[in-house]
């Protein structure tokens, strides 16, 4: 009988349904036993999908383990520092920790009397591949009202694995100079403020302000997030600030590589958001990154962390299977952050209803991604972000589009506007006043529209009160903002001598006082 | 509440808000803006030198419309010294482009430009009817994408251009950039962001209208009154990039500098080297001429797998070799004439009215 009901039906008339999976129901590794799971068109038992979860997990990981990638074939992996492991009590990151575990850590010797390898801590076999392993979690309840601290689970779960250190951080911290200090080891905390404008949000030309008032860590956090224009710059600043939190912490305790639980699923979804929030020129730290905080004199380090995606050829569902059948307890994210609108979100609503009508879409986007570059050489590293960033961010975003009269490009072509709207256009050169300190040559695209990019639905009204200025993170000014002029004396740039002679000149009524003004600058 | 005035002007009365940049501005600064930023990506692009000779690729819809009259404009106003003409293709579709052509007419009469029409019926001996009637709606998109592709080219080939423009707009840049990360099309992600293409032999194509969004150009042709047809497609549109428009969608109203936001990462990024490598080199096709990375051209072989009645398996590339194994192609079948690049097709003037 057809599917219709109706018995009368020509079975040919109706559409085949395409298979589930290849021809026969049998695992297709070892042909023995009857299948448990389909992943991708073919089928597998339970005893053969553990080990090739676990082989999928090492291929990926295990040849960026050395520093150098040598000649063996076979090369006996040894880091050049500590392991980090990213930990959000999600699926991914929870599978990433009881893998590494079971495969680099529980199969230790065991210890003497004395509590050391047997055979001497240098003899080959108790050799391993890193030194620790610290698993970093960041709270960030601070950001929501109501939102229950889950440090305390978290925890529980990292204390089952007695080999891990639990390093638990709060996204806070991003604002605390204490924190700065002892991950960077300076005890200079200085921080960059942003002019806000009259409806709280922070100005399109990214004015640096001066310092408003002393905030606790948690309400600079506040300020700087109720300061973003949209729900997805909100989403965004969120994943940024616990990124480079994790960054600077492994890195500060002597990591050589940082793992993070993103599935093939995620890391397609994370790639799609970023190119659709401008993102794509750091396509390639998406997938997998060598990153090291810009030292003063702008050369990198000798310790580069390594940041590598283990999981990013397992999928979501490989990944649910996996935990399932290892009886991995996942602690699960909350819902609250969950729910945030946006970009992100819904990126991944749209690649995860796609996946069933085009189950290749998400290996699709991760492959073709893969074979991306950046076209051009990093011009630095963003000041928010902490990736590589281009260089004339605004001259691109100038050049497309028009937002003012007075810019020089238009001149020539402002005797083509039309004449109801000369009346009040004033053509002549603008006076020169000191121009406003800006961030805007310091950040990436991304970073720069994050901040900027405003939503179609109107601007939110302020709040009673309000702030005229909103931190940013501490690690804005974490180098070289002094030489730059972003902060020094005060929050304001110390214009050099002669440039500010050359300001004032044009404010000057004549020679006498323009003289006298040069005679003053020598006591300056 | 008190009206609010122009962000750019600050005298007249804003009227609209700009969905690129979200200024309140009046109309005159809309037009003046809208036609500006066209302009400066033109000159930046050094897209067209004097003397050229340029065809508008003109459907009858919006974008081409605003296309037209924006090129007209700026052309005057800047002294480009361009030739411009209007060229349409006409696919065959009863009820659609048939009316859609009757706009264009109009247009070449309102615009003062030659104008040539080109059909599917007298190049390829197939209308998009005929072509629906055989294979159904599901990817008839293909084909006709990839005809018209071709059809363009051989039209601007007759008209002696130099320059193809198209009214491809923002939307449609950043919703190809989507579409070729997700299906994997390496090559086309490579340079569907580049402004101007130009193949081997072949005439450039350009579009002007790279950073202007849809909505915008909408708004423009509604305050400007400009006469365009606007009827979608009656056959199926492409499911595929049907998913990718809806997604581009939300995130424009998630936030509107999505779109150009797209466009500025697919800038940013390029295909590695050592996967160029790996691409097909750029030959002309066997039978017709025209540019193919393989030896027969996309056109010749759904083509062929019309006339042998086996449309619907030449779609992929492995469909191809599977017909291939079944025989060669019998001698009568109907081909597409030889591609030359400066062949000679009578061109329709606009009449003096």
């Amino acid at each position: 009988m057809s599917s219709c009901g109706n018995p009368a039906t020509e079975e040919q008339a109706l559409m085949p349904r395409r298979l589930k999976f290849g021809k026969s129901k049998d695992c297709v590794r070892c042909r023995l036993k009857p299948g448990n799971i389909v992943i991708r068109h073919a089928v597998y038992c339970k005893e053969c999908f553990t080990p090739i979860v676990d082989m999928k997990f090492r291929k990926a990981l295990e040849p960026s383990v050395n520093a150098r990638a040598g000649t063996s074939k076979r090369p006996k992996l040894k880091a050049s520092g500590n392991l980090c492991l990213a930990f959000s009590g999600g699926l991914g990151s929870s599978i990433t920790l009881d893998i590494v575990h079971n495969t680099y850590f529980s199969s230790r010797p065991p210890l003497d009397d004395l509590g050391k390898p047997r055979g001497g801590t240098n003899h080959p076999r108790n050799v391993s591949v890193w030194p620790s392993c610290l698993v970093c979690y960041v709270e960030v309840c601070g950001a929501f009202a109501g939102m229950h601290d889950r440090t305390e689970d978290i925890r529980s779960v990292v204390e089952r694995y007695p080999s891990f250190e639990f390093v638990p951080l709060r996204i806070e911290d991003a604002f605390d100079g204490s924190w700065w200090t002892k991950v960077s080891g300076s005890n200079i905390t200085p921080q960059v403020w942003l002019e806000l404008s009259k409806e709280g949000l922070i100005t399109d030309g990214l004015h640096v302000a001066s310092k408003v008032t002393d905030l606790t860590p948690v309400e600079a956090m506040r300020s700087y997030l109720s300061s973003l224009p949209t729900q997805t710059a909100i989403s965004s600043a969120l994943q940024n600030l616990t990124r480079v939190l994790i960054l600077h912490t492994a890195h500060s305790r002597g990591s050589s590589h940082l793992l993070f639980g993103s599935s093939l699923t995620s890391i397609s979804i994370s790639l799609l958001s970023s190119i659709s929030q401008g993102g794509g020129y750091a396509i390639r730290e998406e997938l997998q990154e060598e990153w090291a905080p810009v030292a003063a004199s702008g050369s990198k380090p000798n310790n580069v962390l390594r940041v590598i995606r283990p999981l990013r050829d397992v999928t979501a569902k490989e990944c649910a299977i996996y935990a399932w059948w290892n009886n991995i307890s996942v602690v699960g994210r909350d819902k609250q952050r969950r729910a945030i609108l946006g970009i992100a979100a819904l990126t991944k609503n749209f690649v995860v209803g796609l996946e069933k009508d085009y189950p290749s879409t998400v290996s699709t986007i991760a492959r073709t991604c893969e074979k991306l570059e950046p076209k051009d050489v990093p011009s630095g590293q963003c000041r928010l972000c902490k990736r590589p960033m281009q260089s004339a961010i605004q001259e691109w975003k100038d050049r497309i589009s028009i937002r003012s009269y007075s810019d020089d490009k238009l001149a020539a072509d402002l005797a083509h506007i039309p004449s109801p709207c000369r009346g009040n256009l004033d053509t002549r050169t603008p006076p020169q006043v000191p121009p406003l300190l800006a961030l805007t040559d310091f950040l990436c695209y991304s970073c720069h529209t994050t901040l900027t990019s405003r939503s179609s639905r109107g601007v939110k009204q302020s709040a009673p009160g309000v702030s005229s200025a909103t931190p940013l993170p501490i690690w804005v000014a974490d180098r070289g903002l002094h030489e730059d002029g972003l902060i020094g004396d005060g929050t304001r740039r110390k214009i050099p001598k002669e440039e500010m002679l050359d300001i004032v000149a044009n404010f000057l009524i004549n020679d006498q006082e323009l003289r006298g003004m040069r005679y003053l600058q020598r006591f300056l | 509440m008190a009206p609010t005035s122009c962000s750019l002007c600050r005298d007249a009365k804003a009227i609209l808000k700009r969905p690129k940049t979200g200024q309140q501005i009046c109309k005159n600064c809309f037009f003046f803006v809208f036609e500006t930023e066209v302009h400066h990506t033109i000159t930046e692009s050094k897209l067209f030198k004097p003397g050229d000779r340029v065809a508008i690729g003109a459907s009858g819809g919006k974008d081409s419309t605003v296309l037209a009259y924006v090129m007209k404009t700026l052309n005057e106003r800047y002294n480009y010294g361009l030739d411009l003409f209007l060229l349409s293709i006409d696919e065959g579709i009863t009820g659609y482009r048939d009316d859609s052509l009757e706009t264009v007419k109009r247009n070449q009469q309102q615009y003062d430009m030659p104008l040539k029409i080109l059909s599917y019926d007298e190049l390829y001996g197939w209308t998009m009817d005929a072509i629906v009637e055989q294979i159904g709606k599901k990817n008839n998109c293909t084909f006709c994408g990839v005809f018209r592709r071709q059809a363009l080219d051989r039209g601007a080939a007759s008209l002696k251009v130099d320059h193809i423009v198209t009214g491809h707009n923002a939307d449609d840049i950043a919703e190809t950039v989507l579409m070729n990360i997700m299906r994997g099309d390496i090559a086309r992600l490579g340079r569907c962001t580049s402004i101007c293409t130009q193949g081997e032999d072949t005439i450039k194509r350009s579009k002007p209208f790279k950073y202007a969004y849809e909505k915008e150009i909408v708004m423009y042709a509604y305050f400007k009154k400009l006469d365009y047809f606007s009827t979608e497609c009656i056959y199926s549109p492409d499911a595929y990039r049907g998913h990718a428009r809806t997604f581009l969608k939300d995130l424009e109203a998630a936030r509107p500098s999505a779109i150009i936001d797209i466009i500025h990462s697919g800038e940013a990024f390029e295909v590695k080297e050592e996967i160029k490598a790996t691409q097909k080199a750029q030959q002309t096709c066997k039978r017709c001429g025209y540019m193919s990375s393989n030896d027969l051209c996309k056109a010749c072989t759904l083509l062929e797998g019309l006339e042998r009645g086996m449309a619907n398996s030449v779609i992929t590339d492995r469909a191809r070799k599977k017909m291939d194994a079944i025989g060669p192609a019998p001698d009568n079948i109907r081909t597409i004439p030889l591609f030359r690049s400066t062949p000679t097709i009578a061109v329709e003037l606009p009449s003096q009215s």
